[in-house]
């Protein structure tokens, strides 16, 4: 039996400002996850960090304790690697006043 | 083997495969998506664009991503499937009447019957500790069908689309309805090669008549009971000739579909579409735990 891998879309072309997330997804199948954030326009304000955070039930979050930092640059790619996240995964970032940050961010399960 | 023997060796076979004894197939099933086998092309539906990703439709925009799911609660642990651990989930956003869809994209072989099958439940995010049965807005699916490139110029683009109205507004619908009325075409970013049409949006849903029906919601958020549901399409005439969900098959004499001239580059297109809308600032949830796809060829 082949190994499942999948790739999933969890922001496409999000304008994040703030306090910044990407949806929760479930991956409890999965013992790998990468994440990948490239940016679609050019940011705004100076580099912020995005933060790997992990859940029990889809609705409180902690930080996994990976990191990147977002992308400010058009096509500028930035990635994350976790494994021991359970089952819920997000990539989420607080942006300071006035930074931007438009985002292509996907996930490579296997 | 005669053919009557041939019949029941097949009735045998489908009984005896727990899998499939759940279904009613046609003759030739064209897939059974069992999500303990992964997400078996159920995958995100994304509007239609060119040069930019500014330029799909709005109602486009924030759809996400199916996931593979064991339905697990924050007070009771995974619920799982009808028979495994795993099935398909579509979540919305937390936004007020945001939808969200998972498509799967086939071509058919032979106009015919064929017949869609799934398993469903459906759920608001369990964010607070309240019954929250007005949350889910409703629940879906939908083919997205065109005729042949040798059925001439009068083809058309067929889009039958039935949903359970859970709920709108706060007050429970509890009813099925279908859509006929056909969405504006727009051309994508001005060019002369893409257009594309937002289908779901919340105008032009009818009442299925006679469609009344309450479903098994249970008593919290986080109790999950799977429905049946069935319906059968006749790619030949391009008409539905059955729906059934759990123990109801419904009058389709007042049913029709969304119907557009035939496009320019989906021909013998079958898609198969499930979707769900949130009535509230909170997460709608729908599950699928098997699906069967037959026809008649």
């Amino acid at each position: 039996m082949l190994r499942e891998s999948l790739t999933a879309v969890i922001a496409r072309n999000e304008t994040w400002a703030g306090a910044s997330a990407t949806e929760p997804y479930e991956a409890g199948w999965a013992t790998e996850a990468v994440f990948f954030v490239r940016a679609l326009k050019a940011g705004k304000g100076a580099p912020v960090e995005a933060h790997v955070e992990i859940s029990p039930d889809g609705m409180r979050w902690i930080r996994e304790g990976t990191s990147l930092v977002l992308p400010t640059v058009i096509d500028e790619l930035a990635v994350a690697r976790v494994r021991h996240f359970g089952n819920w995964l997000r990539l989420a970032s607080d942006l300071p006043d006035q930074a931007e940050a438009t985002v292509l961010v996907s996930l490579h399960l296997k | 083997m005669s053919l009557t023997s041939l019949d029941g060796l097949r009735r045998a076979m489908l009984s005896a495969d727990p899998g499939l004894s759940r279904f009613d197939p046609l003759p030739r099933i064209i897939c059974h998506d069992d999500f303990d086998r992964g997400q078996c092309g159920w995958s995100q539906l994304i509007g239609n664009y060119e040069g930019d990703l500014d330029t799909m439709l709005p109602g486009y925009q924030p759809l996400t991503n199916p996931m593979l799911s064991t339905l697990a609660h924050w007070e009771g642990g995974s619920h799982g499937g009808i028979d495994g651990s795993y099935v398909l989930k579509l979540a919305t956003r937390a936004k007020r009447d945001t939808a969200t869809v998972g498509i799967k994209r086939l071509t058919f072989r032979k106009a015919g019957p064929i017949r869609l099958e799934f398993y469903m439940a459906f759920k608001p995010e369990a964010n607070t500790l309240a019954l929250s049965e007005q949350d889910v807005k409703s629940v879906g699916f939908l083919l997205d069908l065109q005729g042949s490139d040798q059925g001439g110029d009068t083809g058309q683009r067929v889009m039958p689309h039935l949903r359970y109205l859970n709920a709108k507004d706060g007050v429970l619908q509890q009813k099925w309805q279908f859509k006929r009325a056909a969405p504006k075409i727009h051309d994508i970013n001005g060019g002369e090669e893409t257009v594309s049409h937002f289908h779901l949006a919340d105008d032009g849903w009818e009442d299925l008549p006679g469609g009344a029906q309450r479903l098994c919601y249970n008593e919290i958020p986080t109790k999950v009971n799977w429905h049946y549901v069935a319906f059968d399409f006749d790619l030949a005439t391009m008409t539905a000739t059955r729906f059934t969900c759990n123990d109801r098959t419904f009058d389709l004499s007042g049913f029709d579909s969304i119907r557009m001239p035939a496009m320019k580059n989906l021909w013998c297109m079958l898609n198969l579409c499930f979707f769900t809308e949130t009535a509230a600032d909170k997460r709608a949830f729908f599950y699928v735990d098997s699906v069967c796809l037959s026809g008649d060829f």
